[in-house]
């Protein structure tokens, strides 16, 4: 999975630009995979993930299908929201799988699906991913509280990479560390180094399975390092919002290159990492050219799916079968003045 | 065979709303009703009465002050296929909830390319009168009119607030319900059964060949008052009451129009950008030059509604307001 997301990555981004046949704002996931890697391991297809707007590597860690989501970068029918959402708002509605563009977004439905879990009383649980710079919102502390009072089945990940888009986290919060934030909120934590890929995979799972027996909302921090820039296939650190050093001290620590490294050492694992990269290597081109010669939704079908203009199967038969009692809903009772 | 008359009962608004929550709760498992001391003695001026007795407080419950993550919870929930109902004791309070509105639950069904819904209902009130002032008397219904993805009902009177609210809780669109508080005490013939009303179904509360008045919420019964003043003068008004404002029932009003050829639209709310110039402006595309004589709105001017009893009665229109206006629009053109 953490290789299908950096050579996903890798290769839209080498496509984004000669071609410009994607045509949206594209925030990149290279060196941020382990977090929706080791989701991936411990989700349930009943479950509810909503992400951020780096949204590749959970859209494809909840199981949404590759293809429809190049797709959709590509504004195609074909796409996974129709051709409406690019990437920014990438979903699945068959993988309960959402994202959003606006920071603080992404406790919007986790928080609300999380209810309606316990509500029914099943044992999916919702995830709600989102970045340091979600706690620059008062909306996340709103909904952590809510999600306290009501003990609600939901996994809060907060994939750490010290930046919003450009601003270094010491630049916008009186007190950067997180953990005691969320503590302060009545929902246990624990941060992890997303880098240690064991450890990550362990926290992840304890996380879920005490989510999952109905202990109320747990927080993981994970620390981790975007390689690419905030927003596009171009790097940003012209900008210099942040050193060599630092961006050179994580690439060396890169998991997915260690993991490699490790695999190789071994013949059979070997054999197995060739056969998985050139698999991968075969499903993205393929999901680059289909998505390339589908066809584009038309406007007038864009315009039409605002509303669903449907009511519960109860409205439909009363307003086929009773409502003439009700000289088609116009009742004509006189109003006295008032 | 004509359908036998439906029995009814005499209830105000407050009691058809009432009535309405729990005749839905009754008829559907997934609908709970939240709020600000929902299930508390006040019972958010009484209309969620009796509802935590009978349904219990997984299904009634009272909330922080948290008008953000409240909405979050409706807009997941309704994701997940309940129906929630969330009640803010005013409009203004939601302002605090405008980026969940719009950003995401407006949209929501857009962006997933028709494929989710957004069954919920945002009871939403209205303080109009005793010097609610700025911050706690606005309607906004233009605002919300204004988003594709919702729908924006604002009930007139008893009957319609519970066949709307019924049918806004059981419809698969975010709906915004407003309601003002001033009309709580009406009263009106109410049926006793579960019923609904189409959204985007005006209802023409009363025929006339003179002038078409288009109303909705707090205007209808002002205008019912204006009609029964001007009929004494020999004006036959019909009166059309919208319901909602999303969906809109342009035909109903074009269909009075090229009946009268005269429109008076008022509103409970800032003219400027508002719903009646919407109106005009669509009757004035589709058959301006069919028009006898200038079309005319009432509502707010464009500033705060104040807080002293003497500029608050100034302020608001009323039934004479209308009567002049269309006095007005009757002596206008040829």
């Amino acid at each position: 999975m953490m290789y299908l997301i950096r050579r996903t990555e890798e290769v839209l981004m080498a496509e984004y630009h000669p071609a410009d046949e994607m045509r949206c704002p594209m925030h990149f996931c290279v060196g941020q995979e382990s977090a929706p890697a080791a989701l991936s391991l411990l989700v349930q297809k009943n479950d509810v993930m909503m992400s951020h707007y780096r949204s590749h590597g959970y859209y494809l860690g909840k199981g949404g299908p590759l293809p429809a989501m190049v797709a959709e970068f590509y504004g195609k029918t074909t796409g996974s929201n129709g051709g409406l959402a690019g990437s920014m708002e990438l979903g699945s509605h068959e993988q309960n799988f959402c994202s959003g563009a606006i920071v603080g977004g992404s406790m919007l439905i986790p928080l609300g699906t999380a209810f309606a879990h316990k509500y029914r009383g099943t044992k999916d649980i919702s995830i709600s991913v989102f970045g340091d710079g979600s706690f620059d919102e008062g909306i996340t502390y709103e909904s952590m509280n809510l999600a306290a009072l009501h003990k609600l089945p939901l996994l809060i990940i907060c994939e750490n990479n010290k930046y919003a888009a450009n601003t270094d986290i010491a630049l916008r919060l009186g007190n950067p560390r997180l953990l005691p934030k969320v503590e302060a909120m009545g929902i246990p934590g624990e941060v992890v180094d997303g880098y240690d890929l064991e450890q990550l995979v362990g926290v992840l799972a304890d996380a879920v399975a005490a989510v999952r027996s109905g202990g109320g909302p747990r927080y993981v921090e994970v620390e981790t390092y975007r390689f690419c820039a905030h927003v596009g296939p171009q790097p940003d650190d012209y900008l210099e919002y942040r050193s060599t050093d630092e961006i050179a001290e994580w690439r060396s620590k890169d998991p997915l290159g260690r993991l490699r490294a490790q695999l190789m050492a071994d013949p059979a694992a070997s054999r197995q990492v060739a056969q998985i990269e050139a698999e991968v290597e075969q499903d993205v081109a393929a999901a680059v050219s289909s998505a390339k010669t589908a066809p584009f939704p038309s406007l007038e079908w864009a315009l039409g799916v605002n509303w669903a203009n449907t009511y519960a199967p109860i409205v439909e038969g009363f307003f086929r079968e009773v409502q003439p009692a009700f000289r088609g809903g116009q009742n004509e009772t006189r109003l006295e003045p008032f | 065979m004509r359908p036998s008359p439906p029995p009814v009962t005499r209830l105000n608004f407050v009691q058809a709303i009432n009535a309405a929550l729990r005749q839905s709760m009754e008829l559907d498992d997934s609908i709970f009703v939240y709020g600000i001391g929902a299930d508390k003695k006040s019972a958010i001026f009484g209309s969620t009465a009796g509802l935590v007795q009978q349904f219990g407080p997984k299904r009634v419950f009272d909330t922080p002050i948290s008008e953000q993550g409240l909405t979050a919870i409706a807009a997941g929930a309704a994701h997940a296929g309940l129906r929630p109902v969330l009640v803010h004791q005013r409009v203004d309070f939601m302002l605090y909830t405008i980026d969940h509105l719009v950003n995401w639950i407006a949209s929501w069904r857009y962006v997933s390319g028709g494929r989710a819904t957004m069954p919920l209902t945002i009871r939403a009130i209205v303080g109009k009168g005793w010097g609610q002032g700025p911050q706690h008397s606005k309607s906004l219904h233009s605002w919300f009119a204004h988003v594709p993805g919702f729908q924006v009902v604002i009930p007139g009177s008893p009957a319609d607030a519970k066949g709307l609210l019924m049918s806004s809780i059981m419809s698969n669109d975010p709906t915004i319900f407003i309601e003002f508080r001033s009309l709580y005490a009406m009263q009106e013939e109410v049926p006793d059964e579960p019923y609904f009303i189409r959204h985007g179904q005006a209802l023409v509360r009363r025929p006339g060949k003179d002038l078409t008045l288009v109303v909705f919420g707090a205007t209808v019964s002002i205008a019912m008052e204006a009609t029964e003043q001007l009929e004494k003068l020999g004006i036959e008004v019909e009166v059309i009451d919208l319901r909602t404002l999303a969906p809109l029932d342009m035909a109903t009003v074009l269909a009075s129009v090229a009946k009268t050829r005269r429109l008076l639209v008022a509103e409970m709310g800032w003219l400027k950008f508002g719903a009646a110039s919407e109106i005009i402006a669509a009757v004035c595309e589709q058959m301006g030059n069919d028009l006898a004589a200038r079309p005319k709105r009432v509502g707010w001017p464009q500033s705060f509604v104040p807080t002293s009893p003497a500029l608050e009665k100034a302020f608001y229109p009323t039934a004479e307001n209308l009567t002049e206006a269309a006095k007005i629009c009757m002596a206008d053109g040829h």
